[in-house]
């Protein structure tokens, strides 16, 4: 069905954009380079698990792609925290 | 057939932030390409994905839950991590410092 192929490829897409922005996070040269890689694999996972949800129709995978985001902000906000007050004391 | 154009727009456009992400010789305009793209590549998927779906009422509240959280807290977390950066003392590869003129 072509359906299924358009999500099963969009999975397959968001896996490879993940992998591109993993580079970003091994090979990064300071710690914002790093963050920002994760923060953009976390941001593609939410998708992945969000058409998973919609093709499989297990509706529940929904609200764990709505807690990972939000799991996502707090760790974001507290590794910026983290950076500025590093900034303050160097 | 109609969601087939959120649903490419929202792949591009994730493949295109990530090659910037890859490319880009800053940690802000990594920061740009990042934050940008992919607020604006899931928001077209989750559309996508609540014209495509066919289940209960509540779900597709779900998913529209989900695009309103995205569009709010994706620009605030990368508002953030800018900010913070910023702050470490790594300075962006430009001519003109603009945020230094006022942050002295």
């Amino acid at each position: 069905m072509a359906k299924e192929d358009l999500l099963v490829a969009g999975i397959g897409m968001l896996l490879f954009t993940a992998l591109m922005a993993m580079y970003r996070v091994i090979a990064g040269p300071t710690l914002a380079d790093r963050i920002v890689g994760l923060n953009t694999v976390t941001t593609k996972v939410v998708g992945i698990i969000a058409i998973l949800a919609v093709l499989w129709r297990e509706w529940y995978l929904i609200d764990a792609a709505i807690v990972l985001l939000m799991v996502n902000s707090v760790s974001g906000l507290i590794l910026a925290k983290y950076m500025e007050r590093r900034g303050r004391n160097a | 057939m109609l969601e087939i154009i959120p649903l490419l727009f929202g792949y591009s456009i994730m493949f295109f932030g990530s090659l910037g992400v890859i490319r880009f010789p800053d940690v802000y305009t990594r920061l740009h390409a990042a934050t940008k793209c992919d607020t604006g590549g899931i928001m077209g998927i989750v559309f996508g994905l609540m014209m495509i779906m066919d289940g209960p009422f509540v779900v597709k509240v779900k998913l529209l839950f989900l695009l309103v959280l995205i569009a709010l807290i994706n620009p605030m977390v990368s508002h953030a991590i800018a900010r913070g950066a910023y702050k470490m003392g790594i300075k962006p590869e430009v001519k003109v410092d603009m945020y230094a003129w006022d942050n002295p």
